[in-house]
């Protein structure tokens, strides 16, 4: 952990009370900068002909284009295809996971009997259902969830697996002594045990969700951001190609902001977000 | 531990009301219009079937047609075969390849025909101003763009090489979505591409040099792609595809006949920029396929070795 260092402590690092209130301010301050920098460099680097300005729009042009289209009603349309798609998907992952991994964890038999099994299925990458998912669903919703959902699923159950491994035998047998049931020690040991893993889950969940929601509306053709990318590359509308990137950039940001207060809300409890050691 | 479930559940709870209000299914029934999906592209080419919906073509006929824009190309042929499309968009290579491999496929009318005119057609093969390739024999050992290899692009660029009296074989065809063409050529990653409208004009405005119109080069009256269905399809249903069969060549003369309306309602389904629908090469649009020159396609796909025998081209041809 943080040995010498008294600038920029840890969380939970160096205990001190205060540290932590003097360097959470410069958090914004510091993720405004740096968008500001990127800015300016996306606005350089085409007008200084470093790349064909044709071909690379600078960020005022790009920002100003989206402007345009936030006013009409087909953008919202589109952002809310990508946002069903993605949250309906990520909801199924989560349910499905959830379930399966607390089943499949009580029983370290089973466990072991699908391990080799969630290990081949895991790393294949979603894009690589594409095919499997338009001969099955062609463009609709449910190649989006396909993917989604698959992509999900295997974050989080991985995160729940870990999770209900990591219950502390002390506080197991202790529940176990004080005559908990199956059900209440689930519920009192298992869970809360769990939850940061499942939190953690959720996170990286909810933003691979969201890439996988957009890739499949640009690939598939489902209606969606994604699709509103391909017609735009299609139409030579660069412009509007980068002003959708630049929409999905603050999508997944608003999204992430989303689950991280979800997380410290569900774990306020918890050392990670309390801060404190419990000492 | 003081936890309460709800509050973990409310996770889920979030994403479930998210998706409740979310957009809806449009799926009605309206009165009594058969309802029948189209898989086709944004692109140029398919300015017909929009404006057959628009001018009321297809509706008059009791049909409820419903576009589905379809990306590239690489959910259409899997679409129609799965029924998630009833009749779809393609070019007449994919068409062939897709029947040899089996995929009972059949045209139902021509999409789309080469503009027919040397140098001033909906697709060309473009160089730097500055290349040194003046026709389509110095593209030997140079490297050519094409959006699909072993597909429409590639196989009549080869047509222009071999009739300007170069060695097709001796062509290097990458890989490279259209969109990418302008950029890829002008910063000198490519020698040259084969591009069609709108990038066309982009590549033309840029300043860059046309060497070859291979569509023309292969047929001047080239079927380059067609509206098509599947044979299961076909046989189930021989009124409604009549019906839609009808329509749609009452579109395609529609179109063939109004360039000012096929730049009007590209307006409307595409993202291109007002001046370069102004300004692009139309393709033209004859109702009927012109079998002569798929003909030429196919002999040219056995000759590149895209397929294997001659194929059978009364099954997929009207």
């Amino acid at each position: 952990m943080s040995t010498a260092t008294t600038t920029a402590p840890t969380p939970g690092g160096t205990r001190r009370p205060g540290a932590r209130a003097r360097t959470a301010p410069n958090r914004p301050l510091l993720g405004l900068l740096g968008i500001a920098a990127f800015l300016l460099l996306w606005e350089a680097t085409p007008r200084l002909g470093v790349v064909p300005e044709r071909y690379f729009p600078p960020v005022s042009e790009v920002l100003l284009t989206l402007a345009q289209r936030a006013l009409t009603a087909p953008f919202w349309e589109a952002v809310g295809h990508t946002l069903y798609g993605w949250a309906l998907g990520l909801a199924i992952a989560f349910v499905a996971a959830v379930l399966l991994g607390f089943a499949l964890g009580a029983a370290p038999r089973v466990r072991a009997f699908t391990t080799s099994t969630v290990d081949f299925l895991r790393p294949i990458p979603s894009v690589a259902l594409i095919p499997l998912a338009v001969l099955m669903y062609g463009t609709d919703i449910r190649s989006t969830l396909l993917l989604v959902i698959y992509a999900c699923f295997w974050l989080i159950y991985i995160q729940v697996l870990y999770g209900v491994a990591d219950v502390d035998p002390v506080a197991e047998q202790t529940a176990r002594s004080y005559g908990l049931g199956r059900l209440a020690r689930i519920r009192y040991v298992v869970w809360p045990t769990t939850l940061p893993y499942l939190m953690t889950g959720l996170r990286l969940a909810a933003a691979v969700g969201l890439i996988l929601s957009i890739t499949a509306q640009l690939i598939i053709g489902s209606p969606g951001i994604g699709q509103q990318i391909t017609t735009a590359q299609q139409g030579n509308a660069i412009a509007l190609v980068y002003a959708w990137i630049i929409a999905t950039g603050i999508l997944g940001v608003v999204i992430n902001i989303g689950v991280r207060a979800l997380e410290r809300r569900v774990l306020r409890w918890h050392t990670s977000v309390r801060g404190e050691a419990d000492t | 531990m003081r936890l309460s479930p709800a509050l973990a559940v409310a996770a889920s709870a979030a994403l479930l009301a998210t998706a409740a209000c979310s957009p809806s299914e449009e799926g009605t029934n309206e009165g009594e219009l058969t309802t029948v999906t189209a898989g086709v592209i944004p692109i140029v080419d398919v300015a017909p079937i929009y404006l057959g919906v628009d001018q009321g073509f297809f509706s008059d006929r009791g049909i409820d047609l419903e576009l589905e824009s379809g990306s590239g190309g690489a959910a259409i042929v899997p679409g129609v075969i799965s029924g998630e499309f009833d009749f779809a968009f393609s070019n007449v290579v994919s068409l062939i390849v897709a029947r040899e491999q089996g995929l009972p496929l059949t045209a139902l009318t021509n999409g789309v025909t080469s503009a027919g005119e040397q140098g001033a057609d909906f697709g060309g093969v473009f160089v730097l101003d500055d290349s040194d390739v003046n026709g389509a024999a110095d593209l030997e050992g140079l490297t050519v763009a094409a959006n699909n290899l072993n597909n429409i692009g590639d196989t009549t660029v080869r047509q222009s090489v071999r009739a300007d009296g170069g060695d097709p074989t001796a062509v290097d065809f990458v890989e490279l979505p259209f969109p990418d063409m302008p950029a890829a050529l002008e910063t000198g990653q490519i020698d040259a591409v084969w591009a069609v409208e709108p990038f066309a004009s982009t590549i033309r405005e840029a300043g860059h040099r046309e060497i070859a119109s291979n569509f023309v080069d292969t047929h001047p009256d080239l079927s380059v792609a067609a509206y098509f269905t599947g044979e299961d399809r076909l046989a189930q249903d021989p009124e409604l595809f009549a019906d839609i069969t009808a329509a749609l060549e009452e579109s395609l003369a529609y179109a063939e006949d109004n360039p000012d309306e096929v730049r009007r309602i590209l307006g409307t389904y595409t993202e291109i920029d007002e001046q370069v629908i102004e300004q692009m090469v139309l393709p033209r649009f004859p109702a009927q396929i012109n079998d002569e020159s798929v003909q030429t396609l196919a002999d040219l796909m056995v000759t590149d070795g895209l397929i294997d025998s001659e194929p059978d081209l009364d099954a997929l041809l009207p």
